[in-house]
């Protein structure tokens, strides 16, 4: 039977994706092999902005490495824009951008505008072009006044918004977004989001890896959720959150609580996952339940001595609740 | 209206030579800008040659009874300054991306990682080739060598094949850095043996038997010995004779290319399989 081929409406087409990562002892036998993708299908429309979240080591990484050509795949088809990410890598390469999360992939010691005329060159961009694209990314990203000083002056903030405007220099269909939020303030944060939205009303389809759930909510068309390898579930968020709706979740915000009141209220009867961040002299603890209000008495009755409920909500579900339940089961 | 509707866009530039040309170009072109970006770099550009000289005719000079033996000196420490420069960026030139955080950038770019090595390697070379004149200049006006060239012309050749096989070398040294993490410790450990094993500051006659065919793969000797054939007066070498020579130097760089053609081959291909490159 002849494999099947690549489908025209679809910008990312991903068939049984496995990917193992072999470590050998030292004198060269297979000691272990680890799968970091089990078998990943999905695929992305042209024009969409679609959102793989999961936790990490799930296999994001793995994911985004192979359909931007830089790993090869051990089983399984991956095709970008119609084209084989195994055979066609330098076409591939030439018609998508990439962002990276974090501090990697600028020359920090030049300048922005030295830094994109050498990403321009290196994707076959035509100097004249280059001379007339560069200055206008530069303002559209808001670097225009700082784009002569040397990119190691940046705030994170900025780093991020010269590498939308680096992946954006060749003018690529399709864009991977890698986690290009992570480390940023709220307000550089919004700001990403908000270029997000205007390259995806350009008609560009966005790839998108995420760790922050509500961002991904308010961005993605679609999300795949990813654990151990696997997409555990694809749909719109409003879709997977509709996964959860047997759920309420009970916000508590407490002084004095412990990681002993967290434990007391895992064992309440209907309780079905508590998450909480007891790091800071006020506690944020979430409880979900599809009791909601009613376990209300029964949680402050557990409350160590001394310690107190400031306030309490009850809230729907969001992604992130769908997403926990996902992943953990 | 969105933001980023109305940029500019437009043809590609396409072609074989004119692609390759644009991205050996902008390599140089950034190599150039981070070298003037960081100051550390002027200790093997311009500190190191000066040394080498002063070590050359602190050794030597005192015994030199005319002036073509000084000029034997100053070539041979020209030759040095070029071999160190070469090595250190050879064996930099990917680390520099793992450091920088720049090589997912790199390597995903859509263009052979070879020819933006290649750019690299011809940037330190050219670095290489600003440190030998600048230990000539030293040798000329400071120990007074006098520069009667034989043959300029010859001379020039020489010099010009002995630049482009120590690219090639350079190319094949990145290569194996590329695909070994031991291979930055290779190349250190290459520095002074090739200085020694390659006749800079003395004859390759008087090494024992066990080197002289590490010497002769080496093509750096023969660049040496042809480069010296056309400016000393008199002097013999080898004694095989310029052209000889000259032969020898174009069949090891011709070899050095092929073996640095199959390894970047072998590089890409490992890079994906493994995806490990960017560890270090």
């Amino acid at each position: 039977m002849s494999k099947q081929g690549p489908n025209p409406a679809y910008a990312v087409e991903v068939r049984g994706l496995t990917r193992e990562y072999t470590t050998r002892s030292f004198f060269g036998s297979v000691s272990k092999v680890t799968k970091a993708l089990d078998g990943v299908d999905f695929a992305v429309k042209r024009g969409e902005l679609f959102g793989l979240i999961g936790p990490n080591g799930a296999g994001k990484t793995t994911t985004i490495k192979i359909l931007t050509t830089l790993l090869t795949q051990t089983q399984g088809d991956a095709f970008i824009l119609g084209l084989d990410v195994r055979k066609e890598l330098y076409e591939i390469r030439r018609r998508i951008g990439i962002v990276f999360g974090g501090e990697r992939g600028l020359y920090n010691r030049v300048s922005a505008i030295d830094n994109l005329k050498y990403f321009s060159d290196l994707y076959g961009v035509d100097p004249a072009v280059a001379r007339e694209r560069i200055p206008q990314l530069l303002k559209v990203v808001g670097l225009e006044d700082r784009a002569e000083e040397k990119v190691e002056k940046y705030s994170r903030g900025m780093k991020q918004r010269l590498h939308i405007a680096k992946a954006l220099v060749h003018d690529p269909e399709l864009l991977f977004l890698d986690e290009p939020t992570i480390g940023l303030d709220p307000g550089g944060a919004r700001d990403i989001r908000g270029m997000i939205r205007e390259m995806k009303s350009q008609g560009k389809t966005i790839l998108l890896t995420t760790h922050y759930m509500f961002e991904a909510e308010e961005l993605c068309e679609r999300v795949g959720v990813i654990s151990k390898g696997k997409i555990v579930a694809l749909d719109t968020p409003s879709a997977l959150k509709g996964s959860v709706k047997d759920i309420s979740v009970v916000e508590l915000r407490t002084y004095g609580a412990t990681q002993e009141y967290v434990e007391e209220l895992k064992r309440l009867p209907d309780v079905v996952r508590v998450v909480a961040d007891l790091d800071s002299e006020m506690q944020l603890i979430r409880v979900q339940t599809p009791q909601g209000a009613n376990l209300l008495p029964q949680m402050a009755a557990k409350l160590p001595n001394g310690a107190r409920i400031i306030d309490r909500t009850i809230k729907e579900p969001t992604l992130e609740d769908a997403y926990l339940r996902l992943v953990e089961e | 209206m969105s933001k980023f509707s109305g940029l500019a866009t437009g043809k590609r530039v396409d072609g074989y030579v004119s692609r390759r040309a644009q991205v050996l170009k902008a390599v140089m072109k950034l190599q150039a800008r981070l070298f003037f970006a960081d100051p550390q770099w002027v200790i093997p550009n311009i500190i190191a040659p000066f040394i080498f000289t002063l070590v050359a005719f602190f050794l030597f000079g005192g015994q030199a009874t005319s002036s073509s033996f000084l000029l034997y000196l100053v070539l041979g420490a020209g030759l040095m300054g070029m071999w160190g420069t070469t090595i250190y960026g050879s064996g930099f030139s990917i680390s520099f991306d793992r450091f920088n955080g720049t090589l997912e950038s790199t390597l995903a770019a859509p263009i052979p990682l070879s020819w933006i090595v290649i750019g690299r390697i011809v940037f330190n070379t050219l670095q290489g080739l600003l440190n030998a004149v600048l230990i000539l200049v030293i040798g000329l006006t400071w120990f007074q060598v006098g520069f009667g060239l034989v043959n300029p012309p010859l001379f020039f050749l020489a010099a010009v094949c002995t630049f482009i096989s120590l690219a090639a070398f350079g190319l094949v040294l990145s290569a194996v850095v590329v695909l070994s993490r031991k291979g930055g410790f290779i190349t250190n450990a290459m520095e002074i043996p090739v200085y020694v094993a390659t006749g800079t500051m003395f004859p390759i006659s008087i090494l024992p038997w066990l080197a002289l065919p590490f010497a002769y793969f080496l093509a750096p000797t023969w660049g040496i010995e042809a480069i010296r054939l056309s400016a000393i007066q008199g002097y013999v070498g080898i004694g095989t004779g310029y052209w000889t020579d000259l032969g020898v130097l174009a069949l090891e760089t011709a070899g050095y290319l092929g073996i640095a053609f199959l390894l970047y081959k072998k590089v890409e291909a490992y890079a994906k399989r493994n995806g490990t490159l960017e560890e270090y």
